[in-house]
């Protein structure tokens, strides 16, 4: 019998080794065993374009990442990307290929966007190697877990995951 | 006198930071410089006082996109030391990884990087919205060769499974027969891809370049050859640093390149192609042909067609090595540590890639030396766009800096290897 495709996925954005860049890593582990059926968790360390792919049929999508210190450190941003851009200068410097704005306008105008997708965003301020989360980071790791599981009310049941 | 000063603060769509200085004066172009400001790496510096197990692990770290050349590179080095011979089958499968860097390489670069010049879009991001298939097809490929890197080197960026003597873990061939369709799929897109690309408008230049590639016996090639020229060279690895040298230049963090009592030469795609047009199977040559590729490409702004040309190769090379494949005894040698010097070549997307190490009798590194393929092709990208910039000088301001960007990217550099790209800035007295 072939098994019914989640729901819903839920991908965290970045490398846990580089300091509040494994932000997103850590409410994925928090998150784990805790989300409803018929969502998956995804731990994504790099090569943002693969998440066309990794988000390729499921019908909502809920990023986090971190970003570089703009306002406050800690402060976390709640974007719909599924109505809006990623607004410019948010998201990790990145020299390299493409980041998540420039995968979310690509997959936008390639009809290839979830129906609904939702970013949390924070602000990090320490990304150097081997750094551990800055403290008004750690503390945001619950909060943000419970509005993703706030966000996640209609699915019930335990979950899978992958790590990338 | 008339002065006109260009200036690109950064270079979009290449991997890294530069910038580009063209000092125009009375109507001609007196000077061009890329300028990589990128921080210098201190890679090789790094290596030293390091196990020769740890080097594969250290470059691969050396750029996210072609991690495998940087491995491949060094593994080979460091055997050629340690006088490790490998088997057949870890020959093929280490063929194979670099065939899945070229697919997602060159990929990422056609259809996301330099496609836009020619259709006037200002990114990848815009021209989806008008080519869509062909956007899509670059998506397929880049995944197909990312597929290749995640079963064969463990994962897709900076992979883990290479190791000196062979592999920690080889496939057997059930693992690989899952990806043969996938391989399929990608070998007709990529030739898709290449008609594609042949429609574009392409400006009449040619360049006389003198070709560097590495030249193999069989093989197109990739891990094994000598290094040849079309000036005449046939070197060994081991030769490499009695013809070539590097210096430093103030306007840059990464190290020119130049063959003694030749001057600036280029590797990469145009280069391999030219020097290897032979190697490629036939019907690959045939290809070739059909889009207006000659036995050898001069126009840089072609090299697009090369690219294309030769992911088309490797999706059919990768087909065969997985058809031949048998498993081999023992995922790897052993390899014991001995005081001695290793040299190697191989080819990376974007062209030679030297690596040099000199290990103590324990296997420490005592010394290492990599030249990257961008830092070699700096002199002839200066090259180009004093060319490129001559031919429009008469253009606006907007104009000139998007043919000079082009220009540069017609090379596919990687300034993150080479340091790291563009500011222009055009100096006209």
């Amino acid at each position: 019998m072939t098994k019914e495709r989640p729901r819903v996925l839920v991908v965290g954005i970045g490398n846990p080794d580089r300091g509040d860049d494994g932000f997103s890593a850590a409410v994925i582990a928090r998150l784990r065993g805790h989300t409803p059926d018929g969502v998956h968790l995804l731990a994504r360390k790099a090569d943002p374009l693969a998440l066309i792919d990794d988000w390729d049929g499921y019908g909502a999508v809920i990023l986090v990442d971190a970003a570089m210190l703009v306002n406050e450190l800690g402060r976390v941003h709640r974007i719909d990307l599924a109505e809006n851009p990623l607004p410019l200068g948010w998201g990790p410097p990145s020299s390299h290929a493409f980041g998540l704005a420039e995968t979310v306008e690509l997959a936008r105008n390639l009809g290839r966007l979830p129906r609904r997708l939702i970013l949390y965003l924070i602000e990090g301020q320490n990304f150097e190697t081997g750094a551990s989360l800055s403290p008004a980071v750690a503390t945001a790791i619950n909060q943000i877990a419970e509005r993703i599981l706030a966000d996640l009310t209609p699915h019930c049941g335990r979950t899978d995951s992958t790590e990338v | 006198m008339a002065t006109r000063t260009l200036r690109v603060d950064y270079i979009a769509r290449v991997e890294g930071e530069s910038s580009l200085d063209l000092d125009i004066r009375d109507g001609s172009v007196a000077g061009a410089r890329l300028s990589i400001f990128e921080p210098p790496r201190f890679f090789e510096a790094l290596l030293r006082g390091r196990g020769f197990g740890e080097v594969l692990d250290i470059v691969a770290r050396i750029c996210g996109i072609c991690p495998i050349a940087y491995q491949m590179s060094g593994v080979h080095a460091i055997e050629n030391a340690l006088g490790i011979e490998v088997e057949p089958p870890i020959r093929a499968l280490r063929r194979l990884l670099y065939c899945g860097e070229w697919i997602e390489s060159h990929a990422l670069h056609i259809v996301m990087l330099h496609a836009p010049d020619f259709l006037g879009y200002p990114d990848a991001i815009a021209m989806a919205k008008d080519h869509k298939p062909a956007v899509e097809r670059g998506l397929a490929l880049k995944k197909a060769g990312n597929e290749l890197l995640r079963l064969l080197g463990g994962r897709e960026i900076h992979p883990i499974n290479v190791r000196i003597g062979g592999f920690y873990r080889t496939p057997s061939r059930g693992e690989l027969a899952p990806i043969i369709e996938s391989l399929k799929r990608a070998r007709e897109a990529a030739i898709e891809t290449l008609r594609w690309a042949a429609s574009f408008p392409f400006p009449d230049i040619s360049c006389d370049y003198e070709f560097v590639a590495l030249r193999h016996p069989d093989e197109y090639p990739m891990n094994a050859g000598r290094i040849v020229s079309s000036a005449g060279l046939d070197i060994a690895a081991t030769e490499y640093e009695t013809r070539f040298l590097e210096r430093q230049v103030p306007h840059s963090t990464a190290l020119h390149s130049a063959l003694k009592q030749h001057g600036a030469y280029l590797v990469g795609p145009m280069a391999r192609y030219a020097l290897n047009r032979d190697r490629l199977p036939a019907e690959v040559q045939t290809l070739a042909g059909e889009v207006g590729l000659g036995p050898i490409c001069r126009n840089p702004f072609r090299s697009i067609l090369v690219r294309a040309i030769e992911i088309v190769y490797a999706c059919g090379e990768a087909l065969d090595l997985i058809a031949e494949y048998e498993p081999p005894a023992q995922p790897f040698v052993a390899a014991q540590p001995r005081a001695a010097v290793g040299y190697a070549c191989t080819e990376a997307p974007r062209g030679l890639l030297y690596h040099f190490y000199r290990l103590d009798p324990e296997g420490t590194i005592l010394d290492a030396r990599l030249v990257p393929p961008t830092a070699q092709n700096q002199g002839v990208i200066e090259d180009d766009l004093r060319a490129v910039a001559a031919a429009n000088l008469d253009s606006d301001e907007a104009t000139l800096k998007s043919r000079c960007e082009q220009s540069i990217r017609n090379h596919d550099p990687c300034i993150s290897c080479a340091a790291h790209f563009l500011t222009l800035r055009v100096h006209r007295t």
